[in-house]
């Protein structure tokens, strides 16, 4: 990384290719700043508008923000200042009560998978299903078509510990678009796979993109970021300090 | 339809973490039926002296000991009939009844021929004679004192006993056997409580990953929560029906006694068990749900 100070305050947002077609906009933050009960100032004075259908990576050090970035926008904390509108939602004006309907508003995976392990592939996408009240018909619906999107539709009935980490990484992705949210975000999704698998799951992650969804993940991968050429945002020390479209990891001028 | 799968699917939940940590959640199903049991206990007790009390109550009266020879003159006929004639005028009194010095004798001997003895007055057998008295019986209780007043300032009247004093001694008995029993539950209570709020702690930090799970999808709160009250419910009602079994397998040892020495009406017994079992059932629910609820409160904030 060589950026400079002076960089990091005056960076012109860039306008990702849907929002110069005037597709809606999902993700919005203005002037948006975290600041935990400790004193840590998390996230400072953050603009982005990321429109439908983008695709953009978030990267940045260890403690640059990235995790307060994406705690925001699923309202796992508020903004101590500014605002933040995701999928059309002031999560600053909403409603305890109206935060689990955000939630299903947006798909969530993380490095470590996050799946039950006492439950089959089958039924670790149910649950989310379950959990938020659908019929069983819904479920039995809706459940094999996600699993044959992510490709896993032979491994149904497997327990999570019977599957490789690409393979769980899948069941995870297809868990996060039971609801078939607006935006999936994508929390280093390859941290813990080899270098072929983090490729199949890019290609996973494009092809729902190809779909409508938009795709915002947080990545350290900078051969990904690299080869991808798709929007960039760089945190660093709680500041957006780059939002560069068709970018690489690091600055190139 | 959505509403019946919410409740299909708490219950579900609610039984599966009940078995998850059986040791636990058995354990504490234990305390509740141990409670129960001690509540029942103090219920039949209470009941019990409860319907003795009104019994003798019931049967409660005024004894007026009138005078009679040898200090005074016995009182003529007409004297006595004016007496009683006054008496039954009081308000609140349901009948009077003349006792003789003859009759009063046969009564003693009675008590002690009950008692197995033979009274033996020895050889002044023909010099002692007991008071004639009026027996009142009162419509209710209450009119006690105010007939004991009107008695004690007539003439022919030498003393007057009641079982008041015999009353107010059981009344006594009765709150202190509720007041510890009382106590002793409110102790065994909270221990329960105590079990029920650290069992559903359990049961939270056992589905941590889950319930994550469940907020990162959307589930909404109550999906969240309810699971988890229901499974303190369930402890509390299994509690419940446990305890109230075990009522009903001694229920019939201890039915004559409510019957026959507590002089309950009929008309309670019959009802008694399922009163009771509508009471512990009550008890279980509420106790487990206020347990849970404490603990969802405490453990399981947003």
């Amino acid at each position: 990384m060589s950026l400079t100070l002076e960089s990091a305050g005056t960076v012109e947002p860039a306008i990702g290719a849907a929002a110069r077609t005037g597709a809606e906009t999902v993700i919005s933050m203005l002037d948006a700043g975290v600041t935990y009960p400790n004193g840590k100032v998390a996230l400072n004075d953050v603009n982005v508008t990321i429109p439908r259908g983008d695709f953009v990576f978030l990267v940045g050090a260890s403690g640059a923000g990235k995790t307060t970035f994406i705690r925001l926008l699923i309202r796992e904390v508020l903004p101590t200042s500014g605002r933040v509108t995701v999928a059309g939602r002031d999560l600053v004006r909403l409603r305890r009560r109206e935060v689990p309907r955000l939630r299903r508003r947006i798909g969530i995976v993380f490095q470590d998978f996050r799946l039950l392990p006492a439950k089959t592939v089958f039924e670790n996408v149910a649950f989310a299903l379950e959990v938020t009240g659908a019929s069983r018909g819904e479920i039995r619906r809706r459940v094999p078509m996600l699993l044959n999107l992510v490709g896993l539709h032979q491994h149904t009935e497997h327990l999570p510990t019977q599957l490789s980490g690409g393979e769980q990484q899948r069941v995870a992705i297809a868990r996060a678009l039971v609801h078939d949210p607006a935006i999936l975000i994508a929390d280093e999704p390859t941290g813990n796979l080899d270098p072929v698998t983090s490729w199949e799951i890019i290609q996973l992650l494009i092809q729902i993109n190809a779909l409508g969804t938009t795709v915002l993940m947080a990545t350290h991968n900078q051969e990904i970021v690299n080869a991808m050429r798709r929007r960039v945002l760089a945190l660093e020390g709680g500041m957006l300090v780059r939002d560069e479209p068709e970018a690489a990891y690091e600055r190139e001028y | 339809m959505p509403f019946l799968r919410f409740i299909g699917f708490s219950a579900v939940r609610a039984w599966q973490g009940f078995w998850r940590n059986a040791m636990m959640s058995l354990a504490t199903t234990a305390t509740v039926v141990l409670m129960l049991v001690l509540l029942s206990g103090l219920f039949i007790v209470i009941s019990g002296l409860n319907s003795g009390l009104q019994f003798i109550e019931s049967k409660v009266g005024v004894t007026a000991e009138l005078v009679g020879e040898p200090q005074h003159p016995d009182l003529t006929q007409p004297q006595l009939d004016a007496l009683i004639a006054y008496t039954r005028a009081l308000p609140g009194v349901d009948s009077v009844t003349y006792v003789s010095p003859q009759e009063a004798m046969d009564r003693l001997r009675e008590v002690y021929k009950s008692r197995g003895q033979e009274l033996d007055l020895g050889e002044s057998a023909g010099n002692i004679k007991l008071y004639a008295s009026i027996e009142v019986s009162l419509s209710d209780p209450k009119y006690g004192q105010s007939v004991t007043d009107a008695l004690s300032q007539r003439d022919e009247v030498v003393q007057i006993t009641t079982k008041q004093a015999a009353v107010d001694k059981l009344v006594g008995i009765i709150n202190v056997i509720r007041t510890v029993g009382l106590v002793a539950i409110t102790l065994v209570g909270l221990t329960v409580l105590f079990m029920i709020v650290n069992t559903i702690r359990i049961a939270v930090y056992a589905r941590a990953n889950e319930i994550e799970i469940m907020r990162l999808v959307g589930a909404s709160d109550s999906f969240i929560r309810w699971p988890f009250i229901l499974e303190g419910i369930l402890c509390g009602l299994l509690g419940a029906l446990v305890a109230i079994g075990m009522v009903a397998i001694v229920w019939d040892p201890i039915q004559p006694v409510l019957f026959n020495v507590f002089q309950m009406p009929v008309a309670v017994g019959s009802r008694f068990l399922a009163t009771l079992s509508a009471l512990l059932l009550a008890v279980g629910f509420g106790v487990g749900a206020l347990g849970s609820w404490i603990s969802v409160r405490s453990y399981l904030t947003a």
